[in-house]
């Protein structure tokens, strides 16, 4: 177990196999960098994302976390991107309603959009950094 | 509006017919000792109770999971409990065909650890009774969202005059209704319960709030059995293996860097919280069974109505609006896409 106290934030990322996660292959295969903190589960729908997952990976140390898809109707199984995106909008209501918006992120991200991947997943741990060391100041 | 005028006599007259049918059942409420509980009534009306001022366990989680067509049942319920039945029939989770749901007008409820025996079992009664007692009334009852009886197939009502009406909202309501020998008329005057005004602003708080509240809690779980809508037989969070525990504990702390404990409470409530957060009726259900007197109402309630209010949705307000996570529309929510 390595320690982090140090280290950036923490991202954990869900990504729909056909799209988004092909996607972050490519980045990779093309050299693309994007921050060593972030983590991509794999999985085959965003759709498949119980929002149980989401507060867990938060309550249990992640400062972040995203759930990523294909764009509203290019969903691999038709329509599984129109329950996330009612799913997830819900989820982050409910964090703002405990004051921790920021904090989840959905993202639509094609396979052929390595680049929209690397800028999406860079800003949100620019986003969080920058709040985490304002917090560290104060 | 159509309705009936009628009196207890009558209606039980009605309710006796319904039960000479073979095959047919009531469940409703009744006298025990000092208190009123929920009772099936199979062949005669005995020690038959209109109302429950006693909450004690939300009706519908008694009756999930029946799914038998040939039997038929008339459910006489408060709106909180009718509610969740009519989500619970949304969930597959009650077997509709063979049941006719009827709510009362509730005037709130006190909780069966108030210890307080013989209180009246009329509406009416049990009504000045809260007037006078607001403050031994269940929280959950004072902020309730829907406590007149116009949920279900049909509702029983009290008027402004001190006459009890019943109206039909559906067929099988109307068919009910006809059972009972006093005939229709118009409705014109006012009801003793008006319609409940909505909060201004959305529930909000934080998790040091949330933290501390919920730092007596042991996670016996009574929450979550006692809810209604609670069904999963597999839920996350039967055994352990859901909560942050061995590796994960460690995890946190060493990588984090910090000393605070993964939030087990938390994840629970909260996922909870989200999972409920579409049918949950706010009955307070969950505070009730809780052995630790956890505010969970204020919170289960306050995340629900802020997220049904999302997608214009309440709770067992109308069997036909489907739970708004099951469906979509292909043009919404754009500022949810970041
Ligand atoms: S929550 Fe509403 S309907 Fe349920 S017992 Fe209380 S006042 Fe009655
Ligand atoms: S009933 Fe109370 S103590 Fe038990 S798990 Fe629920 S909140 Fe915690």
């Amino acid at each position: 177990m390595e320690e982090n106290r140090d280290k950036g934030p923490e991202i954990v990322g869900f990504a729909c196999s056909y799209c988004t996660f092909k996607a972050s292959e490519m980045a990779g295969s093309l050299r693309m960098k994007y921050p060593e903190g972030i983590r991509v589960i794999q999985v085959p729908c965003s759709s498949r994302v119980d929002p149980a997952f989401v507060i867990k990976a938060i309550l249990e140390g992640a400062d972040g976390v995203f759930v990523a898809g294909c764009h509203p109707g290019d969903c691999h199984f038709i329509k599984g991107n129109f329950f996330t995106r009612r799913k997830i909008a819900a989820l982050k209501e409910m964090f703002k309603a405990f004051s921790m918006d920021g904090r989840l992120k959905l993202f639509w991200v094609s396979a052929a959009e390595a680049r929209r991947f690397v800028d999406k997943v860079t800003t949100m741990y620019k986003e969080l950094k920058e709040e985490r060391d304002a917090g560290k100041k104060n | 509006m159509q309705g009936k005028r009628i009196d207890r006599e009558k209606l039980e007259g009605a309710l006796k017919g319904f039960l000479k049918e073979p095959g047919q059942l009531i469940f409703g409420f009744g006298r025990k000792g000092g208190l009123v509980t929920h009772r099936m009534y199979r062949d005669d009306l005995h020690g038959f109770s209109m109302f429950n001022p006693y909450f004690s366990i939300n009706g519908a989680t008694l009756f999930r999971r029946v799914f038998s067509k040939d039997v038929k049942v008339l459910l006489m319920l408060r709106p909180c409990e009718i509610r969740s039945i009519v989500e619970l029939i949304k969930l597959n989770q009650i077997e509709p065909e063979g049941i006719t749901t009827l709510s009362i007008d509730c005037p709130g409820t006190v909780s069966l650890g108030a210890e307080r025996d013989g209180l009246p079992d009329d509406p009416f009664e049990a009504k000045d009774y809260m007037v006078e007692h607001r403050d031994g009334m269940r929280w959950a009852c004072t902020v309730c969202r829907e406590r007149r009886g116009v949920v279900g197939d049909l509702g029983i009502r009290m008027a402004g005059d001190k006459s009890l009406w019943a109206f039909p909202y559906t067929e099988k309501g109307k068919a009910f209704l006809a059972t009972i020998e006093v005939p229709e008329e118009e409705f014109k005057g006012g009801f003793l319960l008006g319609e409940d005004k909505k909060d201004a602003e959305p529930f909000a708080t934080d998790m040091g709030t949330f933290s501390s509240e919920l730092s007596r809690c042991i996670l016996c779980k009574n929450c979550r059995d006692m809810c209604p809508i609670c069904y999963c037989i597999d839920c996350l969070f039967n055994g352990d293996e859901y909560l942050p525990k061995g590796d994960a504990l460690l995890n946190k702390i060493i990588r984090k860097g910090t000393d605070d404990l993964p939030e087990g409470r938390e994840l629970f409530h909260m996922v909870r919280l989200y999972h409920v957060s579409q049918t949950c009726v706010g009955c307070g259900a969950c505070e009730e069974a809780c052995p630790q007197k956890i505010p969970l109402t204020k919170y289960f309630k306050g995340i629900s109505e802020r997220l049904q209010g999302m997608f214009s949705y309440m709770s067992g307000r109308d069997v036909k609006e489907i739970i708004p996570y099951l469906t979509f529309k292909e043009d919404e929510l754009k500022d949810a896409e970041d």
